[in-house]
Formats: C-alpha cells, sequence, structure tokens
C-alpha cells in the first residue's frame, strides 16, 4: 500500500517536476540487494545499505527503516527476508503480506550501532532528497527535532536542490537550528540563524531558542533574547486573535439573543422579559423536530437543524403574536408593567416545559458537518462555532434587508419613530406591532436552534441568556440594530479578553459593572435614536 | 419641627397599622411562650419563625414600595440590599460560633479553614461585635444603594433602563458572591449559627424575641414611611413619580430625591435581611437571584403600591400562598406566581388595596351621593412635558388600558 | 450688539440643532427687567425650543443665555435655574394629576427645596395665606381639595398660572396660556399677566392676536429660528414679510 501510493506519487511528481527525476535507478538491482541482506555480513551489510540508499528510491526506505528498528528478519529455511509487524510479515518492497511457511525459521538480521547511524543518515539524506514534499518535509522536520552538526552538509545539498517553498523553510530551519546550536560554528554564522530559527522552527521556536540561549555567548545571547521576546510578541497578537474568535463566537450567540430583544424594544418600547423562554422554546422545537426525523427520516438526520429553523421561527413566532394580543397590547405605555407581566409569562413557560420535559438536560446531535474542528492560520476553530457565527450574521442581515427594504419594516420604523404619527398616518399599529413582536419572538426561536449546539437544552436555557442580551441591548442602544451587532460583539470580545485575567466569572462580573457604569456615562446607549419621540 | 413631621406621619391609617404589629410584637410571642403547647391560642415555634420571615419580607416589600409605589423607581434589585443586609447579620453569627464549628477553630469559620485559610480576612474584622454588625447591617446596602444611586440618577437613567441596571447589580453581586474566594462562604453561604447576643438561635425564647423584633422593626418602618410620604418630600416623590422633568422645572432635585427614597429604601432592605437571616437560619448567594427581587415587586402590586399597608399584605399573602403551593402542589407554584404577576399587571394595577378602596368607595359613594371622593388616578398618566418624554419610563399611558 | 448690563433676560446668537435641522438660528432677544414681551411666529418657528434652552432641558451648540445680566443658564440645570427664578408655564398644560390643587400651589411655593428643607417642612400662616390668595386669583378655591387630574383643561391652565405665582419668579416664561380659554378668562390671563409685568419680567408666546394685543408689550416675531420683525405689535403685524409667513393673506 505505502510502495504503491509512494510510486503513484512518484509518478506525478515526476510529471510535474520532470528535472527532478535524475536518479539512475536501474544501476543497483533493489530486489537482488534486499535478498543479500539475509546471509550479508556487517560489513558487506553497510555496503548494501549505501548501495539501496545510493538509488535514492523510495521504495528502499520501508526495508531501511526496519532494518535500523531491528524489525527486519530472514526466514534461515527460504532465505526470504520480511518484515515483522506485530505478529504479521510484509514483504520489504511491496509491503504486501506475506504467509511464510510452517517450518519458516525467523532471524532478526543484527545491525550495530555505527551501522544503525549509517542508516539513519542514508535515510535522512534519501527522505531529504525524495520526489515527495511531504516525505522530505518529515525529514526536515526530523532533523529540526534532532539537530546534529554531522546533518548540515546534507542539508546543504538538499536546501540547493529543493524548490518547495515550505519544504526549503523547514530545510533552513532545521539547518539553522543545527548551526545555532554547533559551538563550532562561527559566531556570525550562528548571529545569521536566529532570524531563521525565529522565523522557520513554528511552535517550538521559543523553547529550541531558549536552549539554545542556555550555553550561548553572550552577543549571541543577546541576539537571541532579542528574538524571543519578538516570538512571544508574535504570540501574544496570536493569542489576542484567537481570544477575538472566541469573543467573535461568544458575540454572536449573544447577537442572536438580543436581537429579537432589541427589535421588541427598540420598536414597542417593550421590555419582554420572556425573551429568554422563547429562546428556550426555540431549543425545544429543535428537539421535538429531531426527534421526529429520528424516528421516521433517519435519513434526513443531519439536515433536521435546517428543518428546525422554520419550525422554530413559527412556533415561538406565533406564541409571541399570542402573547402581544393577549397580554402586552394592554399595557403599552407602560413599559414596568409589561416588563412584570412578560416575567411572570416566562416563569410559566418554564414550569410548563418543565412539566411536560421534565427538568434534565436534553441533547440535540450535532450534525457531521457541525463537529469537528479545522485550523485556520493557527486558529483553532469549531465548525459548530464557525456555523453559529454565519448564521448569526445571516440573520443580522437578512433582518436588516426586512427593516429597510419592505413595507412592514417601514411600517415598524414609522412605529418606533412617531407611534401617535404612524397610527394617525393610517398604519394599523396593532398590526405591526403583532407582527414585530412576532418577528422577535421568531428569531429568539432561531437563536435557540443555534444554542442547541453549543448548550445543554434545558428549562432554564433562557435564564442564563436573557441578562446578557438586555445588556447588549442596553449598551448598543435601542432601536438600532447596529447598535446591538456592535453592542453584542464588543461584549462578547471583551469578556473573552477578561476572562484570562480575571477569570470567567469575575470576568463577567467586571462586565456588569463595566455597563452599568457605561450607562451612566450614556443612558441610552452607544446608538441612541435621536428626535422629540425619544427626548432626553 | 420634627414633632410636627411626626404628627402628620400618624394619621389615622398608619397609627391602625403601627398598632396592629406593636401588638402582635407582644401578643404572638406571648402566645408561644406563656399558652402551653397542645392547648387553644398557642402558637408553635415554628410558626412564629414562619411569621417571623413573613414580617421581614414585609419589611422588605414595604421598603420597595417606596422607591417603587411612590418615587417611580421600579428597582429589580432590592433583594441584593436584603441580602447584604443578612450578610452582615450572618458575620455576626458565624462570628459566634466560636470554637463550636466543626472544626474547631477559634476564630475563623468553617468554611475558611475549609479552604485552608490561615487568617480572617480584613472584612470580616468587627464582625463579632454586635453593634459593629448592626452598623454594617444599614451602612453596607446604604452605602451601595447611594453610590449606585448617585452616579445613575445624575445620570438621569430612568424607567426600564434603571431597573435593568439594578437587576444587573444584584446578578453581578449573585455571581461575586457564588465564589468562595470572596470570603462569604461560596455556594453555601453561611449557616450553622449558634448564639444571637449570648442566647442560642434555636430556642424558643430567642425566636419569640426575634419576631418582636421583626414586628416592631415593621413598625418602625411603617412609621418612618408614614413620615416621609406625608411630608411635602413625600408630595415631592410622587411629582417626580408622575412627571419628572415637571417636578425639576419646579427647582426640585430630583436627582436627591430619588437618592434619598433610594438609600432610605436600601436601608430597610438591610434591616430586613438581617431580621430575616437569624429566623431562617442561613444566608446563601441565591437571595441575590434576579427572580427574588423581581418577586418583591410582585408583592408590592399584589398588595397596592403607593400605599404603605398595600406591600405589606401583599408579602404576607403572596407567601403564604408560596408556603401552602411548595407544600401541596409544588409543581405548581410557579404558574400560580407567574399567573399572579399577570393578573396583577392587568387587572389590578392598585392591587387589593386599590380594589378595597374602590369597592368601599363605590358603597360610599351611593350613600353619600354628594361631595363624591374621586377615584384616586392610577400612577399611570402622561408624564410628557410638551413632547413625549422617555417611551420607555414609566407612565405615558395613552393606549388602551383593560376595563378594570 | 448691546451689553448685557441691565437685562433680565439676554439671548446673543444663540443657534441649535437637532439632527442638522437648524431649530434655532443666530438667535438674539433681550428682556428687560419688569418689561413684557410677547412672541408670536409660525408653528415649529422655534418658540418652545427657545423657552427649552433658557430653562436648561436643550443646550444650545453656540451662543450666549445670560440670566440677570451675569449667570451662565447653559451651564445649569434645569433645577438650579428655575431656583434662580426663573418660572415656566408650559405649552400643554403639566399639572402633577395625582396631588390635589393645593398640594400643587404647596409644591410651587417658593420654599427651600433642599431634601431635608422638604421633609420637614410645615406650612406657616403666611404660607397657607398665600396659597388661599393665589387660589382666589386663579378661581380656584372651590376646588383647592380636588385632585388636579379632575380639572378642566382651562382649569389646569390656571393652575399652572396659579403655580407660576407661587413660584415667584423673577422672570415668567408663559407659553401659550389662553389655549383653552374662553373670551372673558383671555381677558383676565392678560390683565393679570400685565399686572405681573410691573414687577417682573414676562415673556408670553401666543398665537392669539387679540390676547398679544390686550397685552399691549413689545412684540417679536420668530420664524425658522430668528427674529423676522420687532416692534409694537401694529409695527410687527403691519410688516410685509411678517403678513406673508405669519399672519398670512
Ligand atoms: N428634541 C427635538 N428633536 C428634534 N426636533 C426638535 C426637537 N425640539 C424641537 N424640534 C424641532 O424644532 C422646531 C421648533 O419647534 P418648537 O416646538 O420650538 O416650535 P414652536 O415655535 O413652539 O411651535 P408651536 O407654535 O407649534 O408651538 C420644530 O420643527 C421641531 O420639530
Ligand atoms: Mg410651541
Amino acid at each position: 500500500m505505502l510502495t504503491h501510493f509512494l510510486r503513484l506519487a512518484l509518478l506525478t511528481l515526476s510529471l510535474l517536476l520532470p528535472m527532478q527525476t535524475v536518479h539512475s535507478q536501474d544501476t543497483v538491482d533493489i530486489p537482488a540487494g534486499i535478498a543479500a541482506m539475509g546471509e550479508a555480513s556487517l560489513r558487506e551489510l553497510g555496503d548494501i545499505v549505501t548501495s539501496l540508499a545510493g538509488t535514492g528510491d523510495p521504495a528502499v526506505v520501508p526495508v531501511l527503516t526496519a532494518l535500523g528498528d531491528g524489525n527486519l528478519y530472514v526466514d534461515e529455511t527460504s532465505g526470504t527476508v520480511v518484515i515483522q509487524r506485530g505478529s504479521t510479515h510484509l514483504d520489504p518492497l511491496t509491503g504486501e503480506e506475506i504467509t511464510l511457511g510452517a517450518d519458516a525459521d525467523l532471524s532478526r538480521i543484527r545491525v550495530n550501532n555505527g551501522l544503525r547511524r549509517d542508516i539513519d543518515a542514508a535515510l535522512a539524506g534519501m527522505t531529504l532528497m525524495s520526489d515527495n514534499p511531504g516525505t522530505r518535509l518529515t525529514a526536515a522536520n526530523g532533523f529540526l527535532a534532532n539537530p546534529d552538526p554531522a546533518n548540515i552538509p546534507l542539508l546543504d545539498e538538499a536546501i540547493a536542490v529543493e524548490t518547495d517553498a515550505n519544504v526549503l523553510k523547514a530545510m533552513q530551519a532545521a539547518r539553522a537550528v543545527t548551526v545555532l546550536g554547533d559551538a563550532e560554528q562561527s559566531l556570525e554564522d550562528r548571529q545569521a540563524a536566529v532570524p531563521v530559527v525565529a522565523s522557520g522552527a513554528g511552535r517550538n521556536a521559543i523553547t529550541i531558542l531558549n536552549a539554545a540561549r542556555a550555553d550561548a555567548p553572550e552577543e549571541l545571547a543577546a541576539s537571541i533574547a532579542a528574538a524571543i521576546s519578538g516570538l512571544e510578541q508574535e504570540r501574544a497578537v496570536w493569542g489576542a486573535l484567537q481570544n477575538v474568535w472566541f469573543g467573535v463566537s461568544l458575540g454572536s450567540v449573544l447577537l442572536l439573543a438580543a436581537i429579537g430583544l432589541a427589535i421588541t424594544f427598540g420598536v414597542m418600547g417593550v421590555i419582554n422579559m420572556a425573551h429568554g423562554e422563547m429562546v428556550m422554546l426555540g431549543a425545544y422545537t429543535t428537539f421535538i423536530v429531531q426527534l421526529v426525523i429520528r424516528q421516521n427520516f433517519p435519513g434526513l438526520l443531519d439536515y433536521s437543524l435546517l428543518i428546525a429553523l422554520p419550525c422554530a421561527f413559527l412556533v415561538t413566532g406565533a406564541i409571541g403574536v399570542g402573547i402581544e394580543r393577549g397580554i402586552i397590547r394592554w399595557l403599552y405605555g407602560r413599559p414596568l408593567e409589561t416588563l412584570l407581566a412578560t416575567w411572570g409569562l416566562s416563569l410559566i413557560l418554564q414550569q410548563t416545559v418543565r412539566s411536560i420535559f421534565g427538568p434534565t438536560n436534553q441533547m440535540v446531535i450535532a450534525p457531521t458537518w457541525m463537529s469537528g474542528s479545522t485550523e485556520f492560520l493557527g486558529l483553532s476553530i469549531t465548525y459548530n462555532r464557525f456555523w453559529i457565527v454565519i448564521f448569526a450574521l445571516v440573520v443580522f442581515a437578512l433582518l436588516l434587508l426586512i427593516l429597510n427594504r419592505t413595507p412592514l419594516g417601514l411600517q415598524m420604523r414609522a412605529v418606533t419613530q412617531n407611534r401617535r404619527m404612524a397610527s394617525a398616518m393610517g398604519i394599523r399599529t396593532p398590526f405591526v406591532d403583532a407582527m414585530t413582536f412576532g418577528l422577535g419572538s421568531g428569531i429568539a426561536g432561531l437563536a435557540g436552534v443555534a444554542l442547541t449546539q453549543i448548550d445543554n437544552i434545558s428549562p432554564n436555557l433562557g435564564q442564563n441568556y436573557i441578562i446578557d442580551s438586555f445588556m447588549v441591548v442596553v449598551f448598543g442602544g435601542v432601536g438600532n440594530l447596529w447598535g446591538t451587532l456592535v453592542g453584542a460583539l464588543s461584549l462578547g470580545i471583551a469578556n473573552k479578553f477578561l476572562e484570562p485575567y480575571a477569570g470567567a466569572v469575575l470576568g463577567k462580573i467586571l462586565i456588569l459593572v463595566l455597563i452599568i457604569l457605561f450607562i451612566q456615562r450614556r443612558p441610552r446607549g452607544l446608538f441612541a435614536l435621536k428626535g422629540r419621540a425619544v427626548e432626553q | 419641627m420634627l414633632t410636627q413631621a411626626l404628627f402628620r406621619a400618624l394619621d389615622k391609617k398608619a397609627v391602625w397599622v403601627i398598632g396592629i404589629f406593636l401588638a402582635v410584637a407582644v401578643l404572638v410571642p406571648m402566645a408561644n411562650l406563656l399558652i402551653p403547647a397542645g392547648q387553644f391560642g398557642h402558637v408553635p415555634t415554628y410558626m412564629v419563625s414562619l411569621m417571623g420571615k413573613y414580617l421581614s419580607y414585609a419589611i422588605l416589600a414595604l421598603a420597595l414600595d417606596l422607591v417603587w409605589g411612590y418615587c417611580g423607581i421600579l428597582s429589580l434589585g432590592h433583594g441584593a440590599f436584603f441580602a447584604l443586609g443578612g450578610y452582615a447579620m450572618g458575620m455576626y453569627l458565624m462570628r459566634q460560633i466560636g470554637t463550636r464549628g466543626v472544626y474547631g477553630h477559634p476564630v475563623l469559620p468553617d468554611f475558611m479553614v475549609f479552604l485552608n485559610w490561615k487568617e480572617l480576612p480584613w472584612y470580616w474584622f468587627g464582625f463579632d461585635n454586635f453593634w459593629f454588625a448592626m452598623a454594617m447591617v444599614v451602612s453596607v446596602p446604604g452605602l451601595l444603594a447611594f453610590v449606585f444611586g448617585f452616579f445613575a440618577f445624575r445620570s438621569r437613567v430612568t424607567g426600564v433602563y434603571l431597573s435593568i441596571i439594578t437587576q444587573a447589580m444584584t446578578f453581578a453581586l449573585l455571581l461575586a458572591f457564588f465564589r468562595n474566594d470572596m470570603g462569604f462562604g461560596g455556594n453555601n453561604g453561611l449557616t450553622d449559627f449558634k448564639d444571637i447576643l449570648g442566647s442560642p438561635v434555636q430556642a424558643q425564647s430567642t425566636r419569640a424575641a426575634l419576631f418582636a423584633a421583626t414586628a416592631i422593626a415593621l413598625a418602625l418602618s411603617v412609621l418612618i414611611c408614614s413620615l416621609i410620604v406625608n411630608s411635602k418630600l413625600g408630595k415631592v416623590m410622587v411629582a417626580v413619580r408622575d412627571a419628572e422633568s415637571r417636578t425639576r422645572f419646579l427647582g426640585y432635585p430630583v436627582e436627591y430625591v430619588k437618592l434619598f427614597a433610594f438609600t432610605v429604601s436600601a436601608v430597610m432592605a438591610g434591616i430586613a435581611g438581617a431580621l430575616y437571616v437569624p429566623q431562617v437560619g442561613i444566608i446563601n448567594p441565591s437571595e441575590f437571584e434576579p427572580g427574588n427581587s423581581i418577586e418583591v415587586v410582585i408583592w408590592a402590586a399584589v398588595g397596592g403600591r403607593g400605599t404603605l399597608i398595600g406591600p405589606i399584605i401583599g408579602a404576607i399573602v403572596v407567601n403564604l400562598g408560596k408556603s401552602w403551593f411548595t407544600t401541596t402542589l409544588p409543581d405548581f407554584w410557579l404558574f400560580a406566581l407567574g399567573t399572579l404577576f399577570i393578573f396583577t399587571t392587568l387587572f389590578l394595577p392598585r392591587g387589593i388595596v386599590g380594589l378595597w378602596s374602590q369597592v368601599v368607595g363605590s358603597r360610599r359613594t351611593r350613600r353619600v351621593s354628594d361631595a363624591a371622593p374621586p377615584a384616586a388616578p392610577t400612577p399611570v398618566q402622561s408624564a410628557d412635558i410638551e413632547r413625549g418624554e422617555d417611551p420607555a419610563s414609566f407612565g405615558n399611558g395613552t393606549q388602551a388600558k383593560p376595563a378594570e | 450688539m448691546s451689553t448685557a448690563t441691565d437685562t433680565m433676560l439676554y439671548l446673543d446668537g444663540v443657534s441649535v440643532a437637532f439632527d442638522g435641522f437648524k431649530a434655532i438660528n443666530n438667535l438674539s432677544i433681550i428682556v428687560k427687567p419688569a418689561e413684557m414681551l410677547a412672541i408670536i411666529g409660525p408653528n415649529g418657528a422655534g418658540k418652545t425650543t427657545m423657552m427649552d434652552i433658557i430653562t436648561g432641558k436643550t443646550s444650545p451648540d453656540a451662543g450666549q443665555v445670560l440670566f440677570d445680566g451675569r449667570t451662565d443658564l447653559t451651564r445649569l440645570d434645569e433645577a438650579a435655574i428655575a431656583n434662580l427664578g426663573i418660572g415656566r408655564k408650559f405649552q400643554k398644560p403639566t399639572v402633577f394629576e395625582s396631588h390635589t390643587v393645593w398640594d400643587n400651589l404647596e409644591m410651587a411655593l417658593k420654599k427651600p427645596r433642599g431634601i431635608f428643607a422638604t421633609l420637614f417642612y410645615t406650612a406657616s400662616d403666611a404660607d397657607i395665606a398665600r396659597i388661599s390668595e393665589i387660589l382666589e386669583t386663579v378661581r380656584l378655591i372651590a376646588r383647592k381639595d380636588e385632585l388636579a387630574a379632575n380639572l378642566s383643561h382651562g382649569q389646569k391652565q390656571w393652575l399652572e398660572i396659579g403655580m407660576l405665582l407661587a413660584q415667584d419668579p423673577k422672570l415668567l416664561l408663559v407659553d401659550e396660556p389662553v389655549a383653552g380659554m374662553t373670551d372673558s378668562e383671555t381677558e383676565e390671563t392678560a390683565k393679570l399677566l400685565r399686572e405681573i409685568a410691573t414687577t417682573r419680567s414676562v415673556v408670553v408666546v401666543e398665537h392669539d392676536m387679540s390676547f398679544v394685543r390686550d397685552l399691549g408689550s413689545r412684540v417679536v416675531c420668530l420664524a425658522e429660528g430668528s427674529v423676522l420683525a420687532e416692534g409694537t405689535l401694529d409695527q410687527v403685524s403691519a410688516n410685509p414679510v411678517v403678513i406673508e409667513r405669519y399672519l398670512g393673506r
């Protein structure tokens, strides 16, 4: 298998890089050489290793590796040379499994330390010269991990002919690390190696440099120290970027949870304390949708979240309209009473869900495309967070579209700015109110769908988000979606930046305190609506 | 000056309420201590403590009503002041345990020994002294309210914004008190109290005394609130509630009126908390939960905000209901409470007291047809001056209200 | 232009914009002690906004606002300005509806406004006499114990005028005082204001021309945030620009 792959790679490479295929494959008979190993003395073995390595054929790599590792055996009865891996035996060239005869008498082909070193060097040199860039890279990294001044000429040779930028960089780094650690080298060379190590040695650069600094002469130590501090700064920047990502991810969750609130609060001046419960109901809707799909259409399981989206929107939206018609419309202009009534409602909804589904957490399985993670520019990004960020932005954009480009949006804005005037102009404010509230609640439902991917589904789900959502809305400024976006993201990021210093809980407390202070500076948030209707 | 103010405070209603609670302060302990168990009229000790708990809630509700009902500030963080007062008392009680703790450490409370603390944090100093602790019961919530209110009111944070940041305040404190390294017992809070002023907290006579203290504190709270709301300052407070900026244009320092009400109210809440803790035997961070503070609001609303007796009735009635539900139909308590919130705001904006005065009022109107007492308007009125003020502030009610 | 000395109210080059819309544009107005000034002008001319600026509700973007020739009003808040002795009657009558007529006046009465002063305040005989006197003046004595909410629109206007009297200000800003009043009440109001103006400065905003004529004072016509014309009513109403922009026809 392995050789097969290597051959294939070789083939493609030789097509791609015709000038590279310069090795004289036909002068040495590889199978004969391998067969000869079984009977060879130590000295002969050395010659065979040299000649095999001289072919530069990657096919000999497994044999040499096995020989070095003491995994190469010969069957004294038949004289076949095999690689032993566990209880199986492989053909040294093809890598295919071989069944030995019942009378097989295996003995290990012995090597001494000198030969082992030769094998290692030969292997490294070979793989360094391999036609497969991946193999070369591995080899270079091997040198980087175990620097040995003896390898410098080898590396120089490889560097001279290397064409792949990545591999070249790794080789240079490996060479630089070796040079740096070699007291024999001139000070200038070692100095010159420092920046190469710093830029090329990746995550271990700081460790390597630190190790080198320990026994470096003064001038060299100084430049190493400078390189280290530069690297540390760089690392801090990356750490910060990672934190930004975590913050954006948290912020997008906050955005999802808060944006519906921003609409109902902004347009209607209604504080909906049951907003968190709408999120919770959205999550339970997802749970039910997945349950139904699993039982009836298991093939669609991977799409259950997508199917749950419209369901959650409709369910919570409809409940929202019901709440508006049943309770809130009687309380317009009395925001404090609305706050109390919706709080009562939130208790009822929580308890209802608790009675139906029990107080324990429910699970929604992540679809395959949302599980796992990826590295992106050195940032590790989990897919579920990634999709939630995307989803939040999409919802935000859609909402902007609705508010700015549809008749309903126009009417909503009219009502926000001047309710009395709007109703005098013939806008059916009750209808707009119901729709607005439905929309806000529906979006809360969508948030619930997203939250199933990162949080437990429990009757208390909404409670965990309601205060944060309020903070976002109040911080961003009422009646302005952009304010909500900026508010959510900055709170998310601020939270993640405070966490490492203050710990999660203290960080959160700090944020709350900061917001409390902020509101006192700007009682109407970052992006306050102006105008007579919202005086002062 | 003071005598005149006192005289004004003691209007007929206030005298009745104060009288009742002073009588209760004497009669209930007597019924507990003097009438032998099993005989008619005996009040069992657990009942005494339960009633004491209700009365401390009543003080809290009254405190909230002073700011909400009279001054229009809907605080969703009064539970925090209550809990702070409670913690101050709890710290005193912890220090009284002495060597009787599980670890027998003479100075450190058990949880500190458990956390391997070597010495008492500085903010625990002095709490072994009862009077110092009492000073803290009053001053910690008062100071917090003063500082918080000073910034909030001066920057004219009003209406729901204020409500939300008070909620954030209590939430922040909740998180803080949950932390073990804060030195307040973390999750478990302070408990296992032994003595208060040298007598065991569990003893029947101590419990009766604590009850009496609570009832007297309630009577005093009513007196003080009555003094405030019947003064010209009380009228200004109501003016601030109904038309804040108009009051400003009359030259009243609205910020400081609010600050005064808020601070006095927080102190009352702290005292309520301090009375509550020895009677229930524990104080933990859950007292800071935002839900608790909102529940206080509904006590006041159910009883009738903007009155002195309303919040007391509300606190007692709702908590009686809570006790009943949680023992017989525990799953339905939240349904009942939620419904209560909705029902009260929709149909009973002036609470039980409002309903009562409506019923009584209409009967009286029928009898004495001339000089009908006008139905007091709900505190929901047009608060806007010239142009609509804050759409999200108290009042501004121009839309349909449900038929009462 | 002129200096601020010997003026009760001095506005110089005041401008304020709301989201780019200039509600007041380089407005300069002077009111002398014990002088009455009537301000007329079309809707949206900025008359009410001018009062907002004087009373500290709105802070101007530019310009000088001086009271009594020396106090810079732009630096003070509403309460401080009111306590300097500037009283205002609002365009839409705003009285404290859950208080009685009497309490409304008692709150307005010129007395220390501090927290503890109000907490321990007890009405003296003189205060009671003064409130009764004002109640007579505004003819609400019969309804003194009623809640202000139960008053009619015109009665609320009167109550607000009464509160203004109780405040005993040096400068009165009266925004549309006679809207909703009968003709005879309008005449009464004019008489009352003229009387007040013998000792204090009064600024009256009105659209009712016969009322303005009754006042017999200097008239300023505002339009689009600045002074259009100034003089006696006859001069102003003869001004062709005023006729075109405000009076019509
Ligand atoms: N806070 C504000 N925000 C936005 N615009 C405002 C604000 N205050 C005043 N304006 C605008 O300034 C202009 C002047 O308003 P103002 O109320 O002063 O007019 P007015 O002269 O009193 O009119 P009227 O005779 O109708 O009372 C109006 O166009 C008004 O819309
Ligand atoms: Mg006007």
